[in-house]
């Protein structure tokens, strides 16, 4: 493996620790505020707490993840040792010195801020210089994932990128450009009035550039869970890849349209007006394609596998998977809460019925359903087919595996599930603690309990997890040698180089992101809107 | 042979895909267009370290009003940790405007049962035009975390019907007292 | 440093797989039917859901502007 694999367990250790910590806070959390809980907490506790765990998934068990993930693909997919490898160490520790800077002030509870710190309330200067660094540890790694792919592409000309580089690429060039909104809050505007040289900030500004970073990251989270789909699970499933081409239209769709889309979080806000929302609206309905596209050519991928195995007829394929093999098995329950978890999102865009779900557990539902749902358990069954291959090890047995994955689904779903329907009565987000004995919030109690049973099925699917892969390192099993990536069923020889490369879709990102953003932002230049005192947190 | 059909059958369904999303786009045009259903969008800005001395949001100008012409306007501060003021009363079945401003951090709101949901940002005024269909008591929570203090933060609407909803000399209407 | 070599594990996306390639020339006269016709049912499924919401829970609560 070419010497990475410390490289990587590091990554994905501090990944994974980082998420059990955040599961178990979250689990606090629910029952805090249900009818259960009501005299347990309080609300600096609480939002500590909400500040730690956001942190914690959205940054840390994603960026950590991602990272580790990245240089096993770079190495395993091109075949080649991992350029600079120094520097991508460098990097992971570069970045763990930020996740220290971000927690201490967290534990101290100067930096109540949430994982949005929307302005003008402020944390301490740590946590957000703190994030600064986990930023730019990742941007080492964006460097030599274009790096490797480029080096690659020379000693092989003419050939095409292997798909799994391919997506791993174009999910670091975008992360590059994701990450332009954040750093220039947190530099230009943020980090200032923490540290006391500006005693104003403009609010409107601030939350339009965190928008841009907002709406992408969640794509720099789903990006590996898709490059398992198209390069790996079809493998599992004992068959091919429906289409290496939609493969790669799907991760420059997605290079393209996540970025110009960020004001969708914005709908409900007073400083664009409706023509600006609804060109984001119009843009934000281009990046649901991808999707749509990968959800067709991954059940026509396991249609394939599934007749190869014998199925017959319109569905008989389905029953003939083998179901019994975790990534085929998350896929499966990763496409269901897809379903479920696509459909609020398609509510969330909707320009003025946006209205009938901001800041509503809706929204809360959501982003748990997609991310915590459909991405992480994906996570899951990537860190259950790659650590054989890391730590030369195998499993003894696959059962403990898909009672996992099995608890995770189950748990996701009772969690999410009531809480859109909460979010439909009114329930408002970001809460210590309600005030079940008001007639409107009482209905809700027996709701909010139901959520707080799936929030502990969850818990103990998170502690098997870290479980399962714990022992693995112990394990007396030998890992099989057996390749990972799967071919197509028409494997491609070469491809146009716009299918290669991200040249041309640079210039496209640009030209919509000034189209997007261009005014909304330069608005804030030509027109400062008067500005809120900042308020410490600390 | 396999390799074209194969990217027929993708372009058959990305244009399945295509006509289902011009669909769902010219229904949210159609409805912004005719319907009044668009989101808030009035970008008006206003200094939020004054606002409490002069002007519209003075204390005095705060809760509802009927204007001359008949026009329902309500008007309410959000602030660390309360909506002033903190019950407000509208009619059934007028259209009536709801402006909000804050003067220190990001705060939200959304009216239970209703499609009223805005942030209100320092720095701006937030608007919303609706129509209240049904009378009764609704809550108004601050849906956007605003400090400590958030899970606090909350309101009552009252939608009163036409009996009910009286304005004073001024033009003014408070919450029936119960 | 020693180049180490490359266990099977690390093998690029071109090395076989247990597919036969007529066995797959086979399924693929089918596919993909079934797919089409499951993806079409969630999409449609989605659709109608989208649609119920907007008219029968969003549009009943009031004008939004």
């Amino acid at each position: 493996m070419r010497n990475v694999e410390r490289l990587c367990l590091a990554h994905f250790w501090v990944a994974f620790a980082a998420f059990l910590v955040a599961a178990v806070l979250g689990t606090w959390q629910m029952w805090v505020r249900s009818p259960l809980g009501a005299q347990i907490g309080t609300p600096g506790q609480y939002f500590m707490s909400v500040t730690a765990h956001g942190v914690s998934m959205a940054y840390v068990l994603t960026t950590f993840f991602i990272m580790g993930f990245g240089y096993f693909v770079a190495v395993t997919s091109l075949n080649r040792a991992l350029p600079g490898k120094l520097w991508a160490w460098v990097g992971f520790w570069m970045a763990i010195v930020g996740v220290v800077m971000v927690l201490i002030p967290i534990l101290m509870g100067d930096a109540s801020v949430l994982f949005t710190f929307y302005p003008p309330l402020t944390a301490t200067p740590s946590f957000y210089i703190g994030l600064v660094l986990v930023v730019g540890g990742s941007w080492v790694w964006c460097v030599l994932m274009i790096v490797a792919m480029r080096e690659w592409k020379r000693e092989n000309p003419r050939r095409p990128v292997p798909l799994a580089m391919f997506g791993t690429v174009a999910n670091a060039v975008m992360w590059l450009w994701t990450t332009v909104g954040v750093a220039v809050e947190l530099v230009f505007q943020v980090i200032p009035a923490s540290l006391g040289l500006v005693q104003t900030i403009d609010a409107g500004l601030a939350r339009t550039l965190f928008s841009w970073t907002l709406h992408a990251i969640v794509y720099f989270w789903l990006l590996p869970a898709y490059i398992a789909f198209y390069t790996m699970v079809p493998r599992a499933a004992g068959g091919r890849l429906y289409s290496d081409t939609m493969g790669r239209v799907t991760f420059i769709l997605f290079l393209v349209y996540s970025l110009p889309v960020g004001m969708h979080h914005l709908l409900m806000d007073p400083q664009h007006g409706n023509g600006w929302k609804f060109i984001q609206v119009l843009l934000t309905a281009f990046v649901s394609v991808p999707t749509l596209l990968t959800i067709f050519t991954i059940t026509a991928s396991f249609e394939v596998a599934g007749r190869l195995r014998g199925g017959r007829g319109v569905f008989g394929w389905i029953a003939a998977l083998p179901w019994e093999r975790p990534m085929v098995l998350a896929t499966g329950l990763a496409f269901v809460m897809l379903g479920f978890g696509g459909f609020g999102g398609l509510i969330n865009m909707g320009y003025g019925m946006n209205a009938m779900v901001h800041n509503t557990s809706w929204v809360t539902a959501h982003f748990h359903l997609i991310f915590g749902g459909s991405v992480v358990i994906m996570y899951f069954a990537i860190a259950y087919e790659i650590w054989p291959r890391l730590t030369g090890r195998d499993y003894a047995s696959p059962t403990a595996l898909r009672l996992q994955l099995w608890l995770w689904f189950v748990g996701m779903m009772v969690m999410t599930l009531p809480w859109h329907w909460l979010g439909l009565q009114g329930q408002w987000r970001r809460v210590a603690n309600f005030n079940y004995a008001d007639p409107i919030i009482a209905g809700w109690g027996p709701w909010v309990i139901v959520s707080l049973v799936g929030g502990l099925v969850l818990l103990a699917s998170a502690l098997l997890f870290v479980r399962n892969l714990a022992i693995l390192h112990r394990s007396p099993v030998p890992a099989p040698q057996q390749p990972l990536y799967a071919l197509a069923v028409h494997p491609p020889q070469r491809v146009p180089a716009a299918l290669n490369g991200f040249g041309l879709w640079n210039v496209l990102v640009l030209v919509l992101m000034l189209l997007a953003y261009g005014y909304p932002i330069a608005q804030f230049i030509l027109e400062p809107s008067p500005s809120a005192m900042v308020h410490r947190m600390y | 042979m396999h390799e074209r059909r194969i990217l027929g059958t993708e372009l058959l369904w990305a244009f399945g895909v295509g006509v289902l999303i011009a669909a769902t786009l010219s229904m949210i045009v159609f409805t912004a267009l005719t319907g009044d259903i668009n989101p808030p969008s009035n970008v008006e800005r206003l200094d939020p370290k004054t606002l409490h001395l002069s002007g519209e949001f003075a204390e005095q100008n705060l809760g509802t009003t009927v204007g001359a012409d008949g026009s329902v306007t309500v008007r309410a501060i959000a602030t660390q940790f309360m909506f002033v003021p903190h019950c407000i009363a509208v009619p059934r079945g007028r259209p009536v405007t709801l402006r909000f401003a804050t003067p220190d951090v990001i705060h939200g709101l959304l009216i239970t049962g209703t499609n009223v949901n805005t942030m209100v940002v320092p720095g701006f005024v937030a608007q919303v035009h609706t129509e209240f269909y049904r009378t009764g008591d609704l809550l108004m929570p601050c849906h956007e975390y605003c400090g400590l203090g958030h899970s606090e933060m909350w309101s009552t609407v009252q939608v009163l019907p036409d009996d009910q909803f009286k304005p004073g000399q001024d033009g003014r209407v408070s919450c029936a007292q119960r | 440093m020693v180049p180490d070599q490359p266990p099977a594990a690390d093998a690029p996306s071109e090395v076989a797989d247990q597919v036969d390639e007529r066995a797959l020339a086979e399924a693929m006269r089918v596919v993909p039917l079934g797919a089409g016709v499951l993806a079409g049912l969630a999409v449609a499924l989605l659709v109608i859901g989208y649609l119920l919401i907007y008219l029968l829970v969003f549009l009943p609560r009031g004008t939004v502007g």
